[in-house]
């Protein structure tokens, strides 16, 4: 069924079709209108819902920190600084496991006091565990809604999920909409099952306190099933293809990127005027490109720089990775070779004020970290780096810690300086699946996650491996 | 919530009913059972006291939620997990909202059973400051949840530091008590007074040095429907100062002295009066000694005569202000 | 401390409260102190109350380290030092205070190098109101000489073991754990536990577990232990009743009765039965000795003086090493 929605109208849709057990929301501009139409739909009977009318945005998430307890679905949404005025709750609801899906329209932060779009509200929350999504446009505002619940309530995944729309630009903006039949979703979207809540036959206790001794492998397993997600995200939109007929191109976007000499990085609806550029300069002969980043988190840092820096720039295989990309440049020759050298430009509507922005960090880190494990990266005077994550929950980093991380940089090296190592190495995906230190080492490809990010008192710090 | 039942929730009832009385608990018809044992509170806690007896009263069908505070910081520690009932950490100014989710979460999926409390336990802070707005949310909601503040008249949990339940005259790590300033200057806020003027159903205060009368509160309000608060005073040796067995003694002779008062609130969905009904439960005939109740404290040794003074003169408004309510209600 | 020492002192935060045993930490080294994490292995380990001098002393201390305790009973063991700290301190404050009496003997275990007795009476002037420094330096005097007098009496081993910490503190951090408060060998800290139901596979992947499980007793806190009388008790119920941590709970005079808790509450599987006070006598409530924290409100809400508070010591806490 066709309608004009704005963005916020069609987010309530999306709402609707997801048949939540339990909305508590607090009204802020530009989201206001998500919550009117929600509890319209509640009155008149089209939303079998509860709406509970909370007094913030703090007693928003917590009331539905409360119901999905129960096991009940829940939505919630707001914006802006009351997105930060529910901040502390975000990392209950994603420490907690709890699928909750929040819709933020994307908004300034005062002072000056202003009421319209960016992203610094959302990008500066990118740490508190949440799935974060930026749609483009308002029909996938609407169907991001039924796939954010398939994901977040996904076994793998339990995570909560934001759906980011930019303010007014999106919320406030009308356009076409295809609204499924409640059937189709419901066909998409299985209720909510999970043993993460009250039980009177067995009773638990939830989201208790874990000291030192226990508290990183809570953050160990939130951190690796926030990555496992990222092919869950993709068969999740394999599913909702078969159902509604629509696809989408998975975390990231690529657009015309292939050949490109000039790439634009962004997210969110500026995409759609960046698209629009890239094809005119196409048409006037220019290789430029785009690369929309759909998931800020988990973030994509594999495929983007698999987009970036174009598959088989430097060694390995370039087999493959063209259909997983999904890239949409079939028509300009996307076979064809990526420049010798490359100028990448993100945009975004943030700043992380002293440093850069936000999405700027992520781009270049996930940059940095394949370019510097490239055999000819060693001439600029680097040639590894990794992560180590300690002391969390205020647990102890030893010496002999410190001392194992020297000790692993060493045997890194000499991985990473084997001639034969491809920089973009198609096997890699198998070899995360393969056990065993020694596979693992032999098999490490400088750009799989798992061999960048350490947890101190739970990785082996021996050989090349952690996980 | 429905908007029916959201209605019917809202307006004064035309016939109110108010439940029976359930049969009061004793010590000898108490059920065994133990739903919160194995925690980590001080000895001689008198807030492990009030979640215990709470609990006990309540049976297994229970959710309890507690915000940041003595009682969840002494209560689970993965994997020594002290409630044996269904049980969550909130955030700390969450603790109503929570409560509110809860309930409506279990209501909403129809697997709510009939005998089902869904309560909270906060401290002072929790309750009277960073939980406050949460909590007027819910009484306004008119959620059906229970909501027991224990009250130990400062934030303990993080060593002794000034509250808004922090009596006028206490020495907390942020009220010193020195030569220029003895201890805390402002007085308890009127939590009591605050949830009635909601028009909540239910609302009472107790303390666990009469524990027989705390129950009994705790019983009534199992039975009732919509938001019901109950405020209990439970001493706290380690912040105020005393010997850990002293704890009930203190809390029996805080109400003899009349400065903590035990009272009942019926809302007028309850008692079917309009701004509702005052109870005093316990009246004494003559108030025991401020002083000595203050002498035996370390946190009021600061105390001079004209402060000593001062608090009598208060309780003396206070217990006229109650009588007034309560006798204005008959 | 001594010239060109550094030092680093912290505690061990937990969620215990006043009564429970804590632990806390101090290094000394001549060079800078960058390591700010606990102490696994310690030179000195040092008890400030004897209950929790338990059978596993030797597992966190350095081969050839010493242990302090705060007793009065004398130890064979030539690596237990015991000194009757509280009685010093009775003697000088007219209280049981021990922590100067350990820093007194440390002083001369450490030696002069390390920790020099006149940088303990700076530190006692510097961190002590002016009215109590003549009594902490009497406590001192007193704990460096019972100290002397028992590294002699100790004979070589005691005296290799200080030497041989006296070299190893020049050269590499030195390290003392404390512990104090409390009674009784129980850790404070909850116990790893077992690989097979606790593996963070089944545990860590959201914060939702079983309710009730209780991986650690809380006897530990306690000093002194209600004791009833079976004679003298009426069954009202009332230490029952008030008990802040459930720990009485009704025999109904019978001595096998279990503890009444709620299934699957204790997996440790204890065995809990009524500890009856004579063969003949079983009274109507009995205390749950693993978890009773000793507060003494059940003593005091008793009309009938039937239960006494009494010391912890008398029933063989801390009594296993020798």
């Amino acid at each position: 069924m066709k309608r004009f929605l704005s963005g916020d109208e069609a987010l309530a849709e999306g709402v609707r079709l997801a048949r939540p057990n339990i909305i508590s929301a607090y009204p802020i501009t530009p989201q206001t209108v998500v919550v009117e139409h929600l509890s319209e739909m509640v009155e008149q009977g089209r939303l079998d819902a509860e709406y509970v009318h909370v007094e913030s945005e703090h007693s928003a998430l917590s009331c539905a920190l409360g119901a999905s307890a129960t096991g009940a679905r829940t939505f919630t949404a707001t914006s802006s600084q009351g997105l930060l005025y529910m901040a502390e709750v975000l990392s209950y609801a994603a420490g907690g496991r709890f699928p909750i899906v929040m819709m933020n329209a994307n908004r300034a932060l005062a002072l000056p006091w202003n009421i319209y779009g960016d992203q610094r509200d959302s990008l500066a929350l990118l740490d508190h565990g949440w799935i974060q999504l930026y749609v483009q446009d308002n029909q996938e505002a609407l169907d991001a809604v039924l796939m954010a619940y398939a994901l977040a309530e996904d076994e793998r995944v339990s995570t909560p999920v934001m759906i980011n729309l930019d303010g007014f630009a999106l919320t406030h903006t009308y356009e076409t909409v295809d609204i499924p039949e409640p059937e189709q979703a419901d066909s998409f979207l299985p209720p909510y099952r999970t043993k993460n809540k009250f039980d009177f036959e067995h009773p638990v206790n939830i989201g208790y306190s874990a000291g030192p001794e226990f508290n990183r492998y809570y953050k160990h397993a939130a951190h690796w099933d926030m990555v496992d997600a990222l092919p869950v995200i993709d068969e999740v939109e394999k599913r909702f293809a078969e159902v509604f007929g629509r696809e989408y191109p998975g975390v990231l976007e690529e657009y015309r990127c292939a050949d490109a000499d000039r790439i634009i990085v962004t997210l969110g609806s500026v995409a759609g005027l960046v698209r629009q550029v890239v094809d005119d300069l196409r048409n006037a002969g220019e290789k430029v490109g785009m690369v929309r980043l759909r998931y800020m988190r988990p973030f994509p840092a594999e495929r983007l720089v698999k987009a970036l820096l174009g598959v088989g720039a430097v060694g390995g295989s370039s087999e493959a990775s063209g259909e997983a990309s999904g890239d949409d440049n079939a028509d300009d020759g996307a076979r064809s070779k990526a420049p010798a050298a490359r100028s990448i430009a993100v945009l975004e509507k943030d700043i992380s004020f002293g440093a850069e922005g936000t999405v700027f960090t992520n781009v270049s880190s996930a940059l940095l970290q394949a370019i510097t494990c490239a055999p000819s990266a060693s001439a600029c005077g680097i040639r590894d780096i990794c992560n180590f994550v300690g002391g969390l929950g205020g647990d102890d980093i030893s010496y002999e810690q410190v001392e194992g991380i020297f000790a692993l940089l060493k045997r890194r090296a000499s991985i990473v300086e084997d001639p034969n190592a491809a920089l973009v190495d198609a096997s890699a995906e198998a070899s995360n699946a393969a056990s065993g230190a020694a596979k693992a080492a032999a098999h490490t490809s400088p750009l799989d996650p798992r061999k960048k990010v350490y947890f101190l008192g739970i990785d082996s710090l021996e050989e090349g491996g952690a996980r | 919530m429905k908007q029916t039942e959201n209605l019917s929730a809202a307006l004064p009832p035309t016939n109110p009913a108010a439940p029976l009385p359930p049969k009061p608990l004793t010590a000898k018809t108490l059920p065994d059972d133990e739903f919160f044992f194995g925690h980590k509170g001080c000895a001689g806690c008198g807030g492990a006291l009030v979640v215990r007896q709470t609990l006990k009263v309540l049976g297994p069908h229970v959710i309890c939620a507690l915000p940041a505070g003595c009682m969840s910081a002494v209560g689970f520690n993965f994997p020594q997990l002290s409630f044996a009932n269904n049980a969550m950490i909130t955030p700390f100014a969450a603790t109503a909202s929570v409560l509110s989710g809860i309930e409506a979460g279990l209501r909403a999926q129809g697997i709510k059973p009939e005998d089902c409390t869904v309560v909270g336990f906060a401290g002072d802070g929790g309750t009277a400051d960073i939980g406050l707005q949460a909590l007027s949310g819910a009484i306004d909601r008119n959620d059906d949840i229970l909501y027991i503040c224990y009250d130990n008249e400062a934030y303990m949990n993080t060593g002794i530091q000034k509250s808004s339940l922090t009596p006028f005259g206490a020495k907390t790590t942020t009220t010193p008590a020195g030569a220029h300033v003895h201890g805390c200057l402002t007085r308890k806020k009127n939590m009591f007074q605050i949830v009635a003027a909601h028009d909540i159903p239910y609302a009472a205060t107790a303390s666990i040095g009469y524990l027989n009368d705390f129950i009994k509160k705790v019983q009534k309000a199992a039975t009732i429907h919509g938001t019901r608060y109950i405020h209990v005073i439970a001493p706290c040796p380690t912040g105020w100062g005393t010997r850990e067995d002293e704890t009930i003694d203190l809390a029996k002779e805080v109400a003899d002295c009349g400065l903590w008062y035990l009272a009942e609130f019926e809302g007028s969905q309850l008692c079917g009066m309009p701004g509702g009904k005052y109870i005093v439960n316990r009246r004494p005939k003559e108030f025991s000694s401020v002083e000595a109740y203050l002498r035996r404290q370390g946190r009021f040794k600061q105390l001079d005569e004209n402060d000593v003074q001062e608090v009598i003169r208060e309780r003396d408004i206070a217990w006229a202000w109650l009588d007034d309510l309560a006798t204005g209600a008959k | 401390m001594g010239e060109g020492i550094n030092g680093l002192a912290f505690p061990s935060f937990g969620p215990e409260r006043r009564g429970a045993p804590m632990r806390a930490f101090t290094k000394l080294s001549t060079k800078t102190i960058g390591d700010r994490s606990a102490v696994s292995l310690a030179d000195y380990v040092v008890y400030l109350d004897d209950t929790l001098l338990g059978e596993d002393w030797e597992s966190e201390l350095k081969p050839g380290g010493v242990v302090l305790v705060n007793s009065a009973r004398v130890f064979e063991n030539p690596q237990v030092i015991a000194l009757d700290a509280n009685g010093i301190s009775q003697e000088v404050l007219g209280r049981p205070i021990p922590n100067t009496v350990f820093l007194g003997a440390l002083s001369v275990l450490m030696g002069d190098e390390v920790l020099p007795e006149e940088s303990l009476r700076e530190a006692i002037r510097l961190y002590m109101p002016a009215k109590l420094h003549e009594s902490n330096f009497a406590i001192v005097d007193e704990a460096r000489r019972v100290t002397e007098e028992l590294v002699a009496e100790k004979g070589e081993s005691a005296k290799v073991a200080t030497s041989a910490e006296e070299a190893q503190a020049e050269a590499a951090p030195a390290e003392a754990a404390q512990a104090g408060g409390g009674c009784a060998p129980e850790a404070s800290a909850p116990a790893p536990p077992e690989q097979n139901a606790l593996s963070p596979e089944s545990y860590a992947h959201n914060t939702c577990f079983e309710a009730g499980y209780l991986v650690a007793k809380n006897a530990g806190w306690r000093n002194i232990r209600p004791v009833i009388d079976p004679e003298a008790c009426t069954g009202c119920l009332q230490c029952y009743l008030y008990c802040p941590d459930g720990t009485i709970y009704k025999t109904e005079h019978d001595p096998n009765r279990e503890i009444p808790r709620l299934a699957g509450q204790l997996p440790f599987s204890e065995t809990h039965k009524t500890p009856a006070a004579n063969e003949h006598a079983v009274a109507p409530v009995a205390v749950d000795y693993d978890f009773c924290k000793g507060c003494g409100i059940c003593a005091k809400v008793c009309r009938f003086n039937a239960i006494t508070m009494e010391p912890e010591s008398d029933f063989g806490a801390g009594q296993e090493v020798r």
